[in-house]
């Protein structure tokens, strides 16, 4: 049978970087096809490929067996794809009905026909289990309820390939159930499907197929019966998984860095935690489940209430980041573009930021002094290059650096780190897990949120489930496993059932 | 031959060669060689002078205006506070001090603490900064209404004039003040934490909290900044003028901003430098000081104006592309 989408030998770089080279992925009506890769291995690029919102430097995209020569996404979507992407493209603004309809209304006489669009949204919305009124604005649904959301979108548009884009990181376990069983039938109804997961149990029950890409390249292209979960992992990381971490060994000292009773930030209510010395702290979970606000809570960052708190120390919160710098913490966030990096400045004043922050304000500045401080760094770092560049022009491994070493010349006895290794190069990752393991044997401490559960589970000396805003479960090194984290980051239920 | 391109010197050479407020006083100089040939006595070193007096006032405003705009807002009470500084100096007027500068000092700590009033409102109820100090503008010219009225009033007060008018060296005091607020501008914004710092919050400010830039007292300061920038330049437009009255403020709002522009900051923050507002100020006076020579009606006189400022805008001063 003919391939409805298919890509032929593609290749893409950006400014000179190739990120694909070489890759072919054709999809089969009726199948579920997987395309597994680490961040950074390309599925991005690939999937942007196969809808027309980019265009490969080489190789072709084929719809029905004929090569599209100028693929963009309106002839994408006359195709029949329809793509549900990672980060979600809905409008917080407009109705759940809407945002579906979005870019297709229905029209009547020249306008929109909202009675229509009304029953044809609701029909997408009882495919996927949505059953809030259809004029109820996006922004006030969950992030869960809005993933579901954009899947009715694509199925709005009858798509005959459906690509979805790691759709269930923020699904709670009845709404993956939901879209598994949806998958299932519109195999069953002969639509091809793209699936990105990093879920490789998901992977091995849903799937037929599997492309794997590791570093731009495919390799492997294969049926997925006879393969089993840790062969995968073999293909995407090529080495065995346990070569990125650092040796764990223990260097927590009894004395608390941070000790907190009842506190509440953002998300996250009445939470007890002690962060000890020479520990590296894991917080897991499903995304948005309030993990961010306890950083930033404790960080000074957002209004924050506790009971009884003592941080390095002194006693009470920093309320305010300076005076959090003062008492020996710095934040990494995770958005480095957004949060944690000045794109337009150079290199060297995003590394010398907290000094200036810190420094009496009118305190004539030394370029010398700074220039050698910024080299040092970036010796250190392994950037290289004129440091009076703009910092847009590094990678995105090397700016994720950046936003780390700028906290280390102030000697920080905490460091909350809010997913540092999101979308970083292997090699990066595991320069920053040596960091960090080093930075927790000199007896600072380290809070590692994350995203990344095999991250949590070799780097960590404990790991804090949170869900709904509380700390579910605080797993010992002993007890620390993807399964556990997994499970208990899904809910109370299945805990019960363990205990 | 070849190889000065090479060196670090050429390499710096070009890089000031390439620069903004280098284009800015590019363009000053040209402007100036066309006109002194086309029009009789523009080039004398008198008229010149004048010019660069004149743009004196243009400048401290444009001082406070940079500042704010490389932090990320915009001070559109400049016009207002210049007003104020103008009009209420000559009822501050002590016969204990005969120098006056008690009223000077005064005024400033008046405008000033407008300015904060201002920061206030930006960084602690998070108002934007245009509404914030539009509504100061028109606050003041109302309470300037009351106080005022419609009459000019006449300055007796004899730092002012002297300001005004006093030629030490064979160089308007204006001039000379202007110099000195300029060095000290600069300082501030290339040589000091303070200034790294409001280059980090109009980059990005979400990202500069973050790295612990103390954004509500750096805001307030800003905005302080701007407000004696425009007190200050009131007292001098005042000496020159000899009479302060509602409305005397009025040009340097456009003026501030444009001066800004023109010099290469970026109105959207984060980039840009005082030397380049310095130049952009002067070819404000220059632009003005050639439409009246073309001695058109006060009408076409603002048309003039506003298309002049918008050409150059075209010329020098679009924005790049941010990624």
């Amino acid at each position: 049978m003919a391939p409805i989408l298919a890509a032929r030998g593609v290749s893409k770089s950006f400014f000179g970087n190739p990120v694909l080279r070489d890759v072919s992925i054709a999809l089969q009506p009726g199948r579920v096809h997987a395309l597994l890769g680490e961040n950074g291995a390309g599925k991005s690029t690939l999937i942007n490929l196969l809808s027309g919102a980019l265009r490969p430097d080489g190789g072709t995209i084929e719809v029905d067996g004929r090569a599209v020569s100028r693929m963009n996404p309106a002839i994408a979507r006359q195709a029949g794809i329809a793509v549900v992407q990672q980060e979600l493209s809905l409008t917080a603004s407009l109705s759940i009905a809407e945002n579906i309809g979005l870019g297709a209304y229905p029209r009547r006489f020249g306008l929109v026909d909202y009675n229509e669009l009304a029953a044809r949204a609701r029909a997408a919305c009882n495919l996927v289990g949505l059953h809030e009124p259809l004029s109820t604005p996006v922004g006030h649904l969950s992030l869960g309820r809005r993933q579901m959301v954009e899947i009715a979108k694509a199925l709005y548009r009858r798509p005959r390939v459906l690509i979805l884009d790691e759709p269930t990181s923020s699904l709670s376990a009845t709404e993956t159930k939901i879209l598994t069983d949806l998958l299932e039938r519109l195999r069953g109804e002969g639509i091809a499907i793209l699936y990105i997961s990093h879920r490789l149990n998901e992977v091995m029950t849903l799937c037929q197929h599997v492309t794997v890409l590791k570093d731009g390249t495919c390799t492997a292209d294969r049926s997925l019966e006879g393969t089993d979960a840790a062969g995968l992992v073999r293909l995407m990381v090529g080495r065995d998984p346990g070569d990125l971490f650092p040796r764990w060994q223990p260097s927590a000292s009894p004395a608390n860095a941070i000790s907190v009773r009842s506190f509440s930030a953002g998300l996250m209510r009445d939470v007890d935690l002690d962060i000890r010395r020479g520990e590296v702290i894991g917080i897991g979970g499903l995304v948005g489940q309030g993990q961010e606000d306890l950083l930033l809570g404790l960080y000074g960052a957002i209004p924050a209430r506790t009971a009884s708190a003592t941080v390095n120390g002194v006693s009470g919160l920093p309320g305010g980041v300076p005076k959090a710098n003062a008492l020996g913490l710095a934040y990494v966030p995770a958005d480095r573009k957004r949060e944690g990096l000045h794109l337009i400045h150079p290199i060297i004043t995003n590394m010398m930021l907290p000094a200036f922050a810190r420094l009496p304000a009118l305190k004539l500045r030394s370029r010398r002094a700074e220039r050698e401080t910024a080299t040092g760094l970036a010796a250190q770092l392994g950037i290289k290059g004129d440091l009076a560049r703009p910092a847009q022009a590094l990678s995105g491994g090397n700016q994720q650096k950046v936003a780390l070493a700028k906290w280390m010349p102030h000697d920080p006895l905490v460091l909350l780190l809010n997913d540092p290794t999101r979308g970083v190069d292997v090699e990066t990752k595991r320069e920053i897990y040596h960091m960090l393991r080093n930075f927790a044997a000199a007896g600072k401490a380290v809070v590692l949120l994350s995203s990344d559960t095999p991250e949590l589970v070799h780097l960590c000396d404990r790991v804090a489930v949170v869900r709904e805003g509380r700390i579910v479960a605080m797993l010992e090194r002993g007890a620390l496993s993807e399964e556990a984290i997994v499970s208990a980051a899904m809910g109370a239920e299945q805990r019960k059932v363990a205990a | 031959m070849t190889a000065w391109k090479e060196s670090a010197g050429g390499e710096r050479a070009l890089t000031i060669l390439r620069s903004r407020p280098f284009l800015t006083v590019a363009i000053v100089a040209a402007v100036w060689i066309v006109a002194s040939f086309v029009s009789r006595g523009f080039g004398a070193y008198g008229h010149l002078r004048y010019l660069v007096e004149l743009g004196a006032v243009i400048g401290l405003v444009a001082a406070g205006q940079t500042f704010v705009v490389i932090a990320g807002g915009i001070d559109l009470s400049v016009a207002a506070i210049v007003t104020v500084s103008a009009v209420s100096l000559p009822l501050l007027s002590w016969q204990a001090d005969p120098t006056g500068i008690t009223a000077i000092l005064a005024v400033l700590v008046l405008t000033t603490a407008i300015g904060l009033v201002n920061g206030l409102g930006v960084a602690l109820l998070r108002v934007h900064p245009m509404i914030m100090t539009l509504a100061m503008a028109t606050f003041l010219q109302g309470l300037l209404i009351i106080i005022a009225g419609g009459s000019a009033v006449t300055a007796e007060n004899p730092l002012v004039h002297w300001l005004g008018n006093a030629r030490p060296v064979g160089i308007p005091a204006g001039v000379l003040l202007w110099v000195a607020v300029s060095v000290i501008v600069l300082t501030m914004m290339h040589a000091t934490s303070f200034g790294a710092r409001i280059f980090a919050m109009g980059a990005n400010p979400l990202a500069a909290s973050l790295s612990g830039v103390p954004v509500a007292s750096t805001t307030l300061a800003v905005y302080g900044i701007s407000g004696s920038c425009s007190g200050l330049a009131g007292v001098l437009v005042l000496g020159m003028n000899g009479q302060g009255y509602v409305g005397i403020g009025d040009p340097y709002l456009l003026a501030s901003i444009a001066a800004v522009v023109l010099g290469g900051t970026s109105i959207l923050g984060g980039l840009g430098t005082y030397a380049g507002t310095i130049p952009g100020a002067i070819l404000l006076v220059t632009i003005t000081a050639l439409i009246t020579v073309v001695n058109a009606s006060p009408g076409w006189r603002s048309i003039l104006f506003g298309s002049l400022i918008l050409g150059l805008l075209l010329l020098s001063g679009r924005e790049q592309a941010r990624r």
